[in-house]
């Protein structure tokens, strides 16, 4: 037998009857208790999304250089404009006037979308994608803006998208996470592990690390090797002290919990790496994911592994990337491409994937990043304008949906002339992760737990609207 | 029919669209009159909320957090948002239709046009203005050519150029040249300074002030006076949390042979109403290993087990019970239940850089200290709420160890998660939330009330109007006040450099030793290769705080009325003012918080001693009498047990006259934690056992009426600790600068080792972003800000850590050497020494022929794998493999 270790707290299922002293003592004295196990829960309304695959790209892609072409930037390419975002750039001293983008636009598929020549591979498949041109956000600093998408408010500690909508519909898989997050060997994304932390929603509900190359989670083997009759062998004296404990201690649900809390570590295992082994699909459709090929292979991965996961009832799937490639403040023309280019194959295979097994249409796939970019260049300190990039913007960012029960070849809302402030069909992170849930059949004014007498919700006290308009 | 409605309909709504806006006397007033005039003004006694919506003038002042509409602007008036969400009026069948809540939308969309009744600007309508944008160069810190804009009077006088402000004269008015120029606030600056540009709105409303004549109202702070509170009733207070608690009598024992422990009688009584009894006596080993673990959160050596269990002597159980309290171990296994309380972290978070807190660790050492010094409860809040402000450290002539532990308790009001160092993440907003994290800490740690939800509004369950936040914020102004804001530290490097003067929040003040000794060593060093210069993170009373307006929804752009200091009213009989003056003649320091704390901490206040000992309940019985620990208000669960919630309150606070204790030690002191631990520990309730029986399955299925002992697992800490302590490896150093984590390329954050072997998890580097891998499996919680209770999980992701990790292999491998050194080769008594050390009691018969055949068995499947390796190698090897089972083992993790 081989022994899976992994060491955050996360890899988590609940166990059968897992829960803690105190939750029981609770659950027996309050009605009304929040969920703590991870079986499959009812939604609040029907709804054709069952998983969710979230493409979370950290760093803030650049708007009117992907999905939201501004051809007024063209006209004004050199004008000076920096003085009407006093307070909105933090480098005003690099601040430049304002930029073209260095891509060219043209309009694809059927609907005729507009995508940029950054994205050759993703453009073949926007029949299948709805874009929000209307995203706007509260903070220009990645670190609240990343709290803020991942979890509704600026700050660190609440439960993220993610641990919500397990929390809300349980797992179709006991034998795997709930929620399962795919990070980039390269390194953690801004806030690292708190992008997917449970908050004050039970541990169980919390993201779980599978890594994507090498071991699937950390530690697969025991950090000290031993063979495998002698890891046999202990188990067998363990199972056999922890039956006389309990012999002696009857009546305490804890100790059956923690002893199946051990069976289904081994169980996992075996689950996890089914899972996380993709050898065995077709060479060619690892060849359109970009798998061993450079610079697609680590990212191509992390998208078939999804496709897997989501295969087997893994209710939500988040893929990040190494700290925000997208976060192009210098050399745009270079550095926007070179992160397009280790995304964009793998993503556009994973539609078409999804697609061709008929999973798109229970499969929400959601893209997008923290906040946009501005319309002017920031200048690196040589005021070279070639290796000029984008500051960081608030108010206009574009993100995308795929399946799970959107509009199919859609662009909704619209930024200003310059791309810098959302005008129209206006989409708040509340209004975003409300559609989210919506789509997943659940309502986000019903998805709270009660803490401190307060009922916490994923989209807070402030109004969220459910971006009707983006709905198939 | 339905066609001829659908008609009716469409031309309904035909005319409602051609329909002018609605006026305030056609379609407002009565409406406002027939709705709502019941409660917010009858003419007679009613004016709830403080709130007047019968006249143009009421409306437009608003009530206790201020204006109700915000003309233009429906989503951010509450007059409309709290009828559109059916909140108002409270009764069902007074809700309006969605025609009339249309109107109010329509109506204050179209500018809330109020008959001629001119809304008068004051100094309170520009102070927040100039606070927002222009204090940070002409304010405390920094009076830029010479001009300080804090006061009409300063703004008057002006500055090198003139006077600022010229009434009657905006367009003389320097203020308003500048800012309509865009010359000021710099537009360069503006990050440097964590200021935002002038909105036009703003702008209008300073020329429209000074075009009225700059007129100056004398508005007193709102503050508690001997008139009683319109806000809070009597009825409000006629809460048992909100009263104070009151010696009941003891019950009778029915019992013959019963217990006359008071405890015991509470309980008992209880029970017995449901036809249940204690539980009998743990045995002995299974009391004792309670005992060790509730105290130390470390087991006994074998030696001192073995001491306990041959003392034959009545009152050997109170001399382990006085042992363990005298033991350095208590405060680190009770510190730690503070310091979740407190949200204590080693760094500052939020920012990726999580930059660290050289200096928290004094804070740490400090609760540490302060509980194995038994210091008594109220002083120990005194001295974190206001240290600063008990001794005038800045003319003392020494800083004594007494000085010093009250500078750094003032630790306890900066812990929180802050990012305000970087000037992107420090603007005005950023610091508010800094300020809410730390009156949640507050609330949540010491009043055990849920303050916060009054911060953007009236408390929805319990009577903490929204004006008792922003007095509780008032009280707090002096030492953490936004517009005059001290930065954690001034790191220099990210961002655009700060041009903010003001010193970072830490103070040179250690003790004088500490402070010699540090100049011995470093003062002759190039400053490149001195140690860090000893500073306390601390924060102190500045003596000026700027005016504390009530934000209304939580939003400083929207400051409501002036507030004073105070405590929540209904905490208080409503007709008392909150005194406040210099802690000492001369002294600079408002000594608002000394106040507070000196109210806080009075005897009979009702919530503090209660939340206090219910917090120490919990952790000895698992689950608190009020079982939702920071919320004793109407929204948390009642006392399962209030007499006795009351009887331990009292008896923390007032002792009983002071007679002398049992043994003869003395005086019982007032607020004595150690005191309290031996009250409990003595009574029959806390040495049951933990088995259940038959009836308690039956009748106590939740052990609500504590039929039993809990059956509890070691947290993060006391597992931990206790795998390197039976490896006998627990490097047991007190105190100092925090142990460093070591990251491995794959995640694993592991606790690096002394030369001794590793040091108590409170002592390890607790950074927010890379928390250790062990403590966070095991339930460590993340300080957002802070900690009420942590969740006892039970996943697989634990029975890997234990299995695999290799920290824990290697701690079984030091754990099986030394059960080898006390047994030799004989396997009895490895097995025997074994338990001894693991689980601090011998073998029975049973486990002894367990241990035989695994040892058996473990060194067959190594000879079969290793049959080159010698005898020893197998055995240790095979022993080490037992040792790691019994490291995994249920008797090993939980506590009968």
């Amino acid at each position: 037998m081989t022994t899976l270790s992994l060491t955050r707290r996360a890899l988590l299922n609940s166990v059968p009857g897992g829960i803690s002293a105190a939750a029981l003592a609770l659950l027996l004295r309050a009605e009304g208790a929040p969920f703590t196990d991870l079986k499959p829960r009812k939604p609040h309304h029907p709804a054709k999304a069952k998983a969710v695959i979230h493409l979370f790209q950290n760093g803030g892609p650049s708007q009117m250089d992907l999905f939201d072409p501004k051809p007024e930037l063209d006209k004004h390419h050199g004008k000076s404009y920096a003085d009407k975002l006093a307070g909105e750039i933090e480098f005003v001293q690099h601040a430049g006037a304002i930029m073209r983008s260095p891509f060219k636009f043209a309009k694809h598929g059927k609907c005729g979308a507009d995508v940029s020549d950054a994205l050759p591979h993703f453009a073949k498949v926007v029949d299948e994608v709805t874009f929000l041109r209307g995203m706007h956000t509260t903070n220009i600093t990645h670190e609240p803006a990343v709290y803020m998408i991942q979890s509704g408010k600026i700050t660190p500690g609440r439960p993220t998208i993610g641990a919500w909508v397990t929390y809300g519909l349980g797992s179709e898989n006991q034998n795997l996470p709930a929620y399962v997050v795919l990070d980039d060997p390269k390194g953690l994304p801004v806030n690292g592990v708190e992008n997917w932390q449970a908050g004050f929603l039970p541990a169980q509900f919390q993201g779980t690390r599978f890594r994507s190359t090498g071991a699937p989670v950390l530690n697969l083997e025991p950090d000290t090797k031993r063979p495998a009759s002698i890891v046999k062998a202990e188990s067998a004296v363990l199972s056999k002290l922890d039956a006389l404990h309990k012999r002696e201690r009857p009546d305490q649900p804890i100790l059956d919990a923690r002893i199946a809390s051990y069976e289904l570590a081994a169980r996992m295992q075996l689950a996890a790496t089914d899972a996380l082994d993709f050898t065995k699909e077709p060479k060619a459709l690892q060849d359109a994911y970009g798998i061993g090929k450079e610079p697609t292979d680590s990212y191509g991965r992390r998208c078939l592994i999804a496709r897997r996961l989501v295969e087997r009832g893994v209710r939500f799937v988040q893929l990040f990337i190494n700290l925000h490639i997208w976060d192009t403040h210098n050399n745009i023309a270079a550095d926007l491409k070179t992160a397009c280019d280790r995304t964009d194959k793998p993503t556009a295979a994973l539609i078409r994937d999804l697609k061709d097994r008929g999973l798109l249409d229970s499969t929400l796939v959601v893209w997008g990043g923290e906040f946009g970019r501005l319309p002017i260049a920031q200048l690196p300190p040589d005021k070279d304008e070639r290796k000029a990039g984008r500051d960081h913007n608030k108010n206009a960012f574009c993100s995308w949906m795929a399946g799970g029960g959107t509009k199919p070849g859609l662009t909704y809302g619209a930024t200003d002339d310059l791309g810098l402030n959302a005008v129209d069909g206006r989409v708040s992170v509340r209004d975003f992760h409300a559609t989210i849930l919506h789509l997943l059949g659940l309502n986000h004014d019903n998805l709270f737990i009660e803490q401190h007498g307060l009922k916490e919700k994923l989209t807070g006290v402030e109004e969220a609207k459910v971006v009707k308009g983006i709905l198939a | 029919m339905r066609h001829l409605l659908s008609l009716l309909a469409l031309l309904v709504a035909h005319v409602a669209r051609a329909a002018d806006a609605p006026t305030y006397a056609k379609d407002v007033a009565p409406l406002l009159q027939a709705k709502c005039a019941k409660c917010h003004n009858d003419g007679k006694t009613r004016k709830y909320a403080d709130l007047d919506l019968t006249t143009p003038a009421g409306i437009l002042k608003g009530g206790e957090s201020g204006p109700v509409i915000v003309p233009g602007k429906p989503e951010k008036s509450s007059l409309y948002e709290k009828v559109h969400k059916g909140e108002m009026p409270p009764a069902k069948k007074d809700a309006l239709a969605a025609a009339e809540v249309e109107t109010l939308r329509k109506w204050i969309a179209d500018g809330a046009k109020l008959p001629a009744v001119e809304v008068a600007l004051t100094q309170h309508d520009i102070i927040p203005i100039m606070l927002r944008h222009c204090t940070a160069c002409h304010g405390r810190h920094k009076q830029e050519a010479n001009l300080d804009l804090r006061t009409p009077q300063a703004m008057l006088r002006g500055g090198r150029s003139g006077p600022a402000v010229v009434p009657g004269k905006p367009a003389e008015s320097l203020v308003v040249k500048r800012v309509s120029a865009g010359d000021m606030p710099p537009p360069k600056k503006l990050v440097e300074a964590c200021v935002k540009p002038v909105e036009a709105s703003e702008l209008a409303t300073l020329t429209k002030w000074i075009a009225a004549g700059a007129p100056v109202v004398d508005v007193r702070p709102d503050v508690a006076t001997t008139t009683p509170d319109p806000l809070v009733t009597d009825k409000d207070r006629d809460f048992w949390a909100f009263k104070p608690p009151v010696r009941p009598a003891v019950p009778p024992s029915r019992d013959p042979k019963g217990s006359a422990h008071p405890i015991d009688a509470f309980i008992v009584a209880k029970l017995e109403a449901k036809g249940l009894a204690l539980s009998s006596e743990a045995d002995r080993p299974a009391l004792m290993r309670r005992a060790y673990f509730d105290l130390t959160g470390l087991p006994p050596t074998p030696e001192e087990a073995k001491a306990f269990l041959a003392d034959k002597s009545p009152d050997a159980y109170e001399k382990l019970l006085d042992k363990l309290l005298a033991s350095p171990r208590y405060g680190e296994r009770w510190g730690r239940y503070w310091l979740d309380l407190a949200g204590y972290a080693d760094s500052e978070g939020k920012r990726e850089q999580d930059l660290a807190r050289p200096h928290a660790w004094r804070y740490r050492d400090y609760v540490i200290r302060s509980f194995n010094d038994d210091k008594p409860y109220d002083r120990f809040l005194k001295e974190q709420l206001a240290g600063d402000e008990l001794a005038d450290y800045l003319s003392a002539r020494e800083i004594t160890p007494q000085v010093y532990d009250n500078l750094v308790a003032t630790g306890f009001l900066r812990l929180t998660p802050d990012a305000t160092w970087a000037n992107i993440t420090g603007f005005i907003p950023d610091r508010v939330e800094v300020i809410a994290d730390e009156i949640d800490v507050l609330g949540s740690a010491v009043l055990g009330l849920t303050m916060k939800c009054a911060r953007c509004h009236t408390h929805k369950f319990d009577p903490i109007p929204h004006r008792d936040y922003y007095r509780l914020v008032a009280v707090f102004k002096g030492a953490l006040d936004e517009y005059d804001w001290l930065k954690p530290m001034i790191k220099p490097g990210i961002g655009p450099e700060s041009i903010d003067v003001a010193p970072p929040r830490l103070l040179p003040f250690v003790t004088a030793t500490e402070r010699r000794a540090w100049e011995v060593a470093n003062l002759k060093l190039p400053a490149a290769r001195r140690e860090v210069e000893p500073q306390i993170q601390a924060v102190w009373d500045r003596g000026e705080p700027s005016p504390t307006y009530i934000y209304r929804r939580g939003d400083y752009l929207m400051p409501g009325a002036l507030v004073g200091p105070g405590v929540p009213s209904v905490l208080t009989d409503g007709k008392t003012p909150f005194e406040v003056k210099p802690p000492w003649p001369g002294a600079k320091q408002t000594g608002r918080r000394l106040a507070f704390a000196n109210w806080l901490t009075q005897p009979d206040h009702p919530l503090t001693a209660r939340v206090m000992v219910n917090r120490v309940w919990k952790h000895h019985f698992g689950t608190g009498i009020v079982p939702t620990l920071a919320n004793f208000g109407k929204a948390g669960v009642p006392p399962t047990h209030p007499e006795l919630l009351d009887w331990l309150a009292v008896e923390l606070a007032r002792p009983t006259p002071p007679a002398p204790l049992p043994e003869g030690r003395g005086e019982k002191r007032a607020w004595s934690l150690k005191r309290l631990h031996k009250l409990i520990m003595t009574s029959a309730t806390y040495k049951q056992s933990s088995a259940i029986s038959a009836d308690a399955k039956r009748l106590d299925p939740a052990n609500a009426l504590y039929s039993r002992a809990p059956l509890v697992r070691l947290d993060a800490e006391a597992l931990y600790d206790s795998l390197a302590f039976v490896a006998g490896k627990l490097d047991d150093k007190v105190g100092g600068p925090a142990v460093p984590i070591q990251v491995r390329k794959d995640g694993l954050v592991t606790p690096t080792s002394t030369a001794k072997g590793w040091r108590r998890l409170v002592y390890v580097s607790q950074t927010r972003k890379q928390p250790a891998t062990h403590a966070e499996t095991f339930d460590f919680p993340q300080m957002n800000p802070n900690c009420i209770e942590r969740r006892d999980s039970t996943v697989a992701p634990q029975a890997l850590h234990l299995m695999n990790n290799g920290l824990v292999d290697q701690l079984a491998s030091e754990f099986a050497r030394r059960v080898q050194r006390a047994g030799g080769d004989d396997r009895a008594k490895q097995i025997d020494a074994a338990y001894w050390i693991a689980l601090s009691r011998p073998p029975t018969a049973e486990e002894k022929e367990l241990g035989r055949a695994a040892l058996r068995d473990l060194t067959a499947a190594w000879e079969k794998q290793q049959p080159t390796s010698t005898r020893d190698t197998i055995e240790l090897k095979a022993l080490t493999n037992y040792c790691h089972a019994l490291m995994n083992s249920a008797a090993f993790l939980y506590v009968d």
